[in-house]
């Protein structure tokens, strides 16, 4: 008897239980509706809410950290699902801001259009690679896109000289005359985003053509650290390596090649020419503004005023990407200010 | 406990009265077996090890600033953190409690004791076994589709009232499709436990008069309630872990200005994060970011503490019930 009255005063207990969790959800899911724009402070508020490029990520990231740590009331999701799916986001009038790591196709332009959301596109960045060897290294001075993809593409596994791509190069309309000399290759590995970068570039098209995988060859020894690549660049005499070229240009004991594009013939790796676009290893950086939201959100835009002041000046640089120069930052500045 | 049970086998061969040979076969039995859980315990310390060494730098410099932190660009940046993850990660716990518990439990009670033995409901309980082994990014798709996005089925029903309720891309949407998702287990496992019941127990409440839910209430509860909660807590505890879903429901991977306390709830139809896609996130940023690689390291050890917390509060009140049956 005793222990059956102990049961049923137990179980009484766990109703109780299901009845308290179901309300503290259900109260939590009313109550939760426009609790967070009252603040006493005078800044601008809204939401802003960006997706796209996972590259462009970390700089609206940078932006909206230093923006927020001035104008905290405005509050801001950051997303990275791809350039893709951002635009087709952006297109539907669910984001304020895509990020894009090219310029916006046709498709998706008329997609907006039959949305009847306006856009100004605004370039921030540039995403450059350099291609580098040992600083010792007097065999090479300039690689074309038939070498890179000859020496680092999927055909090049087992390649241990320079001279063993020469063949496949020549069939891409390269120059063929790469030396023998030993081959040593450091690059960043599959989860990076220069490497999704260089395979974008330079291996996947050439690949497509001639039915092979549209990734680098196996074997060669990656690294997700700038560092290490760095060090196996300089601890072989005739190595080849590639990292991001704002890490390229300040690095020690490496040469940085011309690349050559197919357009202009072998262009130096320097600020001035990723800038203006001649060096071919490289693509330009973009945000998406939906300009009427622009005008009717005051945080929008005051974010957007902040990414073309500190963002173009500040976070591109700080996240490891190439500022634009002066003339381009100018330039930038003046379509969103002009924008109508 | 099989494993001390073979070793007297295995020592009566050698050890016993008659000596008439040694049992080679059950001793090899008993080395391979051995080495099978030797083999899983130390590919898991040697990922424990690994982990916690990847995440000192992290944990043994900054761990409350780390608890406290939010997404970041940087990896050196000092407000570098999990605490938007964990507040997406706990509210999403408490949605699955609150919402596949008492339906599962009852979905449960009422397969077993309530419906009759026909071929619809052994049909349901077919379809309901199936559904547990749903590829999670399906279950996803589900949650995208009825509680992030306006949808309408077949063209007319609409659903946008329940975008609007949850809020679209936010923490209840990820908890009620978790919810959705562990549903099966909850019940599969709450099942277990009400069949366990003896039927001496209900016999003798009926026997004393009490009506069916008298019966389901003072008995099959009582008794199967460890069973139940211990199915639903590592049910949750899976909840928690899954990535794929709350990628497909919307969960913010890149910054979020917002950083609630742990017990605000005003942040529950906003947008949101949570812990393992800030490991995702953090794993796939340590290309551009090397030091992203420590972050990711803290975070599962973060996540990991936190299932382990849930586990064992799993078992406390798994022994506290059962003590108390007893």
């Amino acid at each position: 008897m005793h222990r059956s009255r102990r049961s049923v005063r137990h179980a009484a207990r766990l109703p109780v239980l299901i009845l308290g969790l179901s309300l503290v959800a259900s109260a939590c899911g009313s109550g939760g509706s426009d609790g967070s724009s009252s603040s006493s402070s005078e800044g601008p508020s809204g939401e802003i809410f960006i997706s796209g490029s996972s590259t462009v990520e970390p700089i609206s990231v940078r932006v909206q950290e230093l923006f927020n740590d001035v104008n905290p009331d405005v509050l801001i999701a950051v997303d990275g699902p791809g350039t893709g799916d951002g635009f087709v986001l952006f297109c539907s009038g669910e984001t304020d801001i895509s990020n894009a790591s090219r310029a916006i196709r046709d498709s998706e332009a008329e997609e907006c259009a039959a949305n009847g959301v306006d856009y100004v596109e605004l370039q921030v960045g540039i995403d450059g690679l350099g291609v580098m060897t040992n600083a010792s290294n007097d065999l090479v001075e300039c690689v074309s896109f038939a070498d890179l993809y000859a020496l680092t593409g999927p055909e090049a596994t087992g390649y241990r000289s320079w001279g063993d791509a020469n063949g496949v190069s020549a069939e891409l309309g390269g120059a063929g005359d790469l030396p023998d000399a030993p081959l040593d290759i450091f690059g960043p590995g599959e989860e990076s985003g220069t490497f999704d970068t260089f395979v974008e570039l330079v291996v996947e098209h050439p690949a497509e053509e001639r039915g092979q995988a549209g990734t680098t060859r196996p074997d060669y020894s990656p690294s997700g650290d700038d560092n290490v690549i760095l060090q196996g660049i300089t601890g072989s005499d005739t190595s080849l390596g590639w990292v991001g070229f704002a890490f390229a240009s300040g690095a020690q004991g490496v040469k940085l090649l011309d690349v050559d594009g197919g357009e202009s013939g072998c262009v130096a790796a320097t600020a001035e020419t990723i800038a203006s676009g001649e060096y071919p290893l490289s693509r330009p950086l973009f945000v998406y503004v939906n300009s009427n939201r622009a005008a009717n959100n005051p945080g929008l835009e005051a974010y957007v005023d902040f990414y073309m002041d500190a963002g173009l000046d500040r976070a591109v640089a700080e996240v490891g990407y190439v500022e634009l120069t002066d003339a381009a930052k100018a330039e930038v500045r003046a379509a969103w200010t002009e924008r109508t | 406990m099989t494993f001390s049970t073979i070793g007297t086998v295995a020592k009566r061969g050698a050890t016993g009265f008659e000596r008439k040979r040694t049992d080679l076969a059950g001793g090899l039995f008993k080395a391979v077996i051995l080495s099978a859980l030797v083999v899983s315990l130390l590919v898991l310390a040697v990922l424990l090890i690994d982990t916690v060494v990847d995440a000192w730098s992290q944990l043994s410099t900054r761990a409350w600033d780390f608890l406290n932190g939010s997404l970041r660009s940087r990896s050196i940046d000092d407000k570098l953190g999990v605490k938007q993850g964990l507040y997406g990660s706990f509210w999403i716990g408490v949605f699955v409690a609150s919402t596949a518990f008492p339906i599962g439990v009852g979905a449960a009670i009422y397969l077993e004791e309530y419906a009759a033995k026909s071929r619809l409901a052994a049909l349901i309980e077919l379809v309901i076994r199936n559904l547990a082994g749903v590829p999670s990014v399906v279950y996803g798709l589900l949650g995208l589709f009825l509680f992030v996005e306006r949808s309408t089925i077949f063209g007319f029903v609409g659903l946008g009232w329940l975008a609007d309720a949850t809020g679209g891309r936010s923490v209840l949407s990820a908890g009620l499709t978790l919810a959705v998702l562990v549903l099966p287990i909850v019940i599969i496992t709450a099942q277990e436990a009400v069949r366990s019941v003896p039927s001496g127990l209900k016999e003798g409440a009926y026997g004393l008069g009490a009506t069916k839910s008298e019966m389901v209430w003072t008995q099959i509860l009582p008794y199967a309630a460890p069973g139940i909660l211990t199915g639903t807590l590592l049910a949750m505890s899976r909840a928690i872990g899954e990535a794929a879903p709350l990628i497909l429901v919307g969960a913010i991977t890149g910054g979020l200005t917002r950083n609630p306390e742990l017990w605000d709830a005003s942040g529950l139809r906003e947008k949101f994060t949570a812990l393992p896609i800030i490991i995702v996130e953090w794993v796939s940023e340590r290309g551009r970011d090397p030091g992203f690689a420590e972050a990711a390291a803290a975070a599962i050890v973060v996540l990991l503490a936190l299932v382990l917390l849930l586990n064992m509060t799993a078992i406390l009140l798994r022994n506290r019930f059962e003590r108390k049956r007893g």
